[in-house]
């Protein structure tokens, strides 16, 4: 049983214009194992399993990937041939149709017929003996959008054992999940193992890793660091191989002299708007100097976004908690009331959120703003052009005039024109949310000049990003999330990556529960 | 910025004007479509197509459908849907005339003009109200735009026939017929044709100047100057054609000035910026601080007022109010839209755009009636012609 491999990469390098994505992989998973991969965003976690369920076909990497021994030769259908071959994936975001019923889903695309019609007894009897056999507790009738994420998660398990799976990927499992639902699923992969088949489990969070898995690999900017039984690893050794690189110059230096505290967050709760008995926000401390960058450091799933969406008026409704800003007590319920009390947001999908594409530099900069250039009726063009061309003037936007469409720029100037929005409503508290993401190294730099820049003239600037360095590279102090609420504020000085992700993972809680207990 | 300006004129002022051809090509492509339908129309009937009487008939045409476009352009904008439209019309069109007939009849029989004053007022009031429940369920309750306002034109139906109780009431007090029967005249029809021309020349140079003032390349004067004149040249044939018959229709006035407020408010105001932006991305609206459902309800009331205005106008014309009255009207709006380039995933489209697919379709509805083609083919060839006209939208959207 010991050389029983099921899976083996060697030497799968993985291109994407100007990236690097998978560097040279090379380890073997063995048969009937638990096998979690782990490593921050960005490592090439994602990548190495796309190339697994044939989002990748094989002649787009390089090197090769033996299954049961022989190549993986996944070609023109290759999402279908991976299946086909036992290979099945559970995404982080669910690929259910909320609108039909558990059944339905899992033999979606290949109903049992019956002379040319769906043969529904037996696509419901099916469906009950998968579901029966994996100890998996749910209604094969039930309609998917009336059941819990766990038991959402359960179908697409089902979905996937139902096509016959030997290796079965779960992409950040957990990430949705109540702690009960994560016990739940722990305990169904364990009857998983015992019926023989492999996982490989992705996550970012170190607990589970020790939970559940019997080896583990590190990866690391694409490249696999390590693969070893996971009794080896302690959570420090299994940290510091996660993040283990020497920070560069990266970020421009800036002297900063923070002033009097302008915006406090204390202790705020908020509910899942979308699943009122869930807390999104589960008690958030924080506070912000003028002049100073505070970052927001936390996993996946941690609630950082959610934070600001909510501290903005938009997202969650807030349950308990005060936020005070300038010296008053706020509580926005909508974009406009966070705006007129001094807040901006530079929202996490900049396409999705932050610019109206089809519209001009101009219309994109001036449009929270216009109050500002109009009375009730007649919008000053006039003045609408000169306060607009100061801003992309001052943040050297690259574009053949204002008119210019915001769909037909790069992405570092897309984020620029958001920037300039935000900036030209003259916010005391910028909020950024990933606001490099997706940018190249030249127009990164731009904005953390920028960032300097507007924190030196008094602004309080809150960051979020999903790049840690990037966290300690430009802020003064940091506040690490976990679960949905702030563990602790470091000055940056004492903010290491291995302190950062101790926190953000929940080890010291668990530590601390563990002492209580 | 300076250095294109001069490269262009370097390049000379044939290869700009082409330029800005190509840069507006779908606008042309639908003005193009229309000089060709009235081009083919004038030969088929021997030339009356654009006789002063049959021009002057064309546009009072259009009015109504175009009344509703002109509101409809904003619904599609923020990616919502009016069909209640042509039935609003036709209700309020009753209504004015049940007010005319029964109401101030008896009540200010020797006040012809207070009367239509009061008829007028309270056809406004009730095509608002109906937009402003609809818009109320719409942005508020959260009911699709495509659902609630079929509802609508159901429940106007219905309300149609309790009014009329399925007879024909007449509405041809003196005054309100002259809303849509009457004309401007002719002095006063030149008047107002030169000063819209001396308008089109004042604002095209305002723009020049702002547009200097801050440093943007500047378009070649002459084909500025070639532009608004081009525009100034149309109304001056069309104030002379009309005149040599009775003038300019009041109804047709009535729809210039609406659809200059309507293209001031969808450019040059907040309301309108906002409705492109909601259109654009409603994501990036709401976080832009815009108050989505305000503005929704506030288009739908739009809506329902200029319903007012095209119903008014129609029980003007026609001179009673009928249970027929406004059904089919507002396909008629949304099809002059879409010719006009308005997108149905919202956030693009121009008022002026639609006026002239209204005119498009009234356009061939007259020339086909005129050339006495049957009820059949002239479903068949309105329906070429709009697929047509979107199909090469399409296409050059792609090219371009």
């Amino acid at each position: 049983m010991e050389n029983d491999i099921i899976l083996e990469f060697k030497n799968v390098t993985k291109r994407f214009p100007g990236v690097v994505a998978l560097n040279d992989v090379s380890f073997k998973i063995r048969r009937g194992e638990i096998h979690g991969i782990c490593g921050e965003n960005g490592a090439g976690k994602s990548t190495l399993m796309k190339i697994l369920s044939g989002v990748y076909p094989k002649n787009t990497y390089e090197g090769s990937v033996l299954y049961n021994g022989e190549e993986l030769m996944l070609g023109e259908q290759a999402i279908q041939e991976a299946g086909s071959k036992g290979i099945a994936i559970v995404y982080q975001e669910l690929t259910l149709v909320p609108t039909m019923s558990v059944g339905e889903n899992v033999y979606l695309g290949r109903e049992p017929l019956e002379r040319g019609a769906i043969d529904w007894n037996k696509l419901y009897a099916d469906t009950r003996g998968i579901l029966e056999k994996y100890q998996l507790d749910v209604p094969p009738q039930a309609m998917v959008k009336s059941l819990g994420v766990g038991k959402m998660q359960m179908v697409e398990i089902a979905k996937a054992l139902s096509e016959d799976a030997k290796v079965l990927i779960l992409d950040e499992p957990t990430s949705a999940l109540s702690e009960a639902e994560i016990d739940k699923l722990m305990d169904i992969l364990k009857s998983l193992k015992n019926n023989g088949i492999t996982c490989i489990y992705i996550t970012h969070k170190l607990e589970e890793l020790f939970r559940i898995t019997d080896k583990i690999t590190v990866m690391r900017d694409g490249k696999e660091i390590v693969t070893k039984p996971t009794v080896e690893f302690t959570q420090e050794s299994l940290v510091s191989y996660m993040v283990g690189r020497e920070m560069k110059e990266r970020f421009p230096k800036a002297k900063r002299s923070p002033g009097e505290v302008i915006f406090k967050v204390e202790n705020l709760k908020a509910l899942d708007p979308n699943d009122a008995s869930r807390g999104i926000l589960n008690g958030v401390s924080f506070e912000v100097r003028k002049g100073e960058i505070l970052g927001i450091a936390g996993l996946m799933g941690a609630g950082r976004t959610e934070l600001v969406m909510t501290l903005f008026g938009e997202y969650a409704r807030i349950v308990d908690g005060k936020i005070t800003l300038n010296g008053k007590d706020i509580r926005p319920t909508s974009a406009r009331q966070a705006i007129n009390a001094g807040l901006s947001l530079v929202p996490e999908d900049r396409k999705g959120m932050g610019l109206i594409l089809i519209q001009s530099i101009l219309k994109n900069i001036s449009l929270p703003n216009l109050d500002q250039f109009s009375g009730f009726f007649r919008i000053d063009a006039d003045a609408e052009l000169k306060a607009s061309l100061i801003q992309s003037k001052s943040l050297t936007i690259k574009a053949p005039s204002l008119e210019s469409t915001v769909e037909t720029l790069s992405g570092g100037n897309q984020q620029k024109v958001v920037i300039s929005k935000w900036l030209l409503s003259k916010p005391s508290v910028l909020i950024m949310d990933d606001p490099t993401r997706g940018i190249d190294v030249g127009a990164k730099y731009e904005i953390y000049k920028l960032m300097n820049e507007l924190a030196e003239n008094g602004v309080a600037i809150i960051m979020i990003s999903s790049d840690l360095e990037e966290v300690l590279g430009m802020s003064d102090r940091v506040m690490v999330m976990c679960r949905g609420h702030s563990t602790e504020t470091l000055p940056v000085a004492e903010a290491t990556v291995e302190r950062v992700m101790t926190l953000a993972t929940g080890v010291s809680s668990d530590e601390k529960l563990m002492k209580a207990n | 910025m300076d250095t294109t300006n001069q490269t262009l004129k370097k390049e000379g002022f044939l290869s700009e004007l082409y330029g800005v051809l190509r840069l507006n090509i779908q606008t042309y492509t639908i003005l193009l479509a229309l000089i060709g339908i009235w081009g083919i129309f004038f030969f088929t009937t021997g030339g009356t197509y654009l006789a002063s009487q049959n021009v002057s008939n064309l546009f009072r045409q259009m009015s109504v459908t175009a009344f509703l476009a002109a509101g409809m352009v904003l619904v599609i904008v923020i990616g919502g849907i009016d069909l209640s439209v042509g039935k609003l019309a036709g209700f309020v069109s009753v209504v004015a005339a049940y007010f005319q007939a029964h109401i101030w009849f008896e009540y200010l029989p020797d006040q012809p003009l207070l009367a239509a004053a009061l008829t007028v007022v309270v056809s406004l009031l009730v095509g608002a109200l109906f937009g402003a429940l609809q818009g109320y369920i719409i942005a508020y309750l959260r009911v699709p735009s495509f659902i609630v306002t079929l509802g609508g034109q159901w429940l106007l139906n219905g309300l149609i026939l309790l009014v009329t109780a399925g007879k024909t009431i007449p509405a041809n007090q003196p005054w309100f017929s002259d809303i849509a029967q009457g004309y401007v005249p002719a002095t006063w029809g030149w008047v107002l044709g030169l000063v819209a021309i001396a308008f089109l020349f004042w604002s095209m140079f305002n723009s020049r100047q702002s547009k200097r003032k801050h440093g943007f390349a500047l378009r070649n004067i002459y084909i500025d100057l070639l532009a608004t004149g081009f525009a100034a040249l149309i109304i001056l044939i069309y104030v002379y054609n009309v005149n040599s018959y009775k003038g300019i229709q009041n109804p047709v006035l009535l729809l210039a000035a609406t659809a200059m407020i309507m293209i001031y408010l969808a450019n040059n105001t907040r309301f309108g910026r906002y409705a492109y932006a909601i259109g654009g991305n409603r994501e990036a609206a709401r976080l832009s601080g815009i108050n989505i459902p305000w503005m929704t309800f506030s288009i739908f009331v739009l809506m329902g007022f200029l319903s007012g205005v095209g119903g008014i106008v129609l029980a003007s014309y026609v001179g009673y109010g009928t249970i027929a009255a406004g059904a089919g009207y507002e396909l008629d709006a949304i099809a002059s839209c879409i010719l006009g380039g308005t997108s149905t995933l919202g956030g693009i489209g121009t008022i002026q755009g639609a006026m002239i697919g209204a005119l498009i379709i009234a356009s061939l509805s007259t020339g086909l009636q005129m050339m006495n083609v049957a009820p059949a083919w002239q479903y068949v060839l309105k329906a070429i012609v709009l697929v047509l006209a979107v199909l090469a939208d399409v296409y050059f959207k792609k090219k371009g």
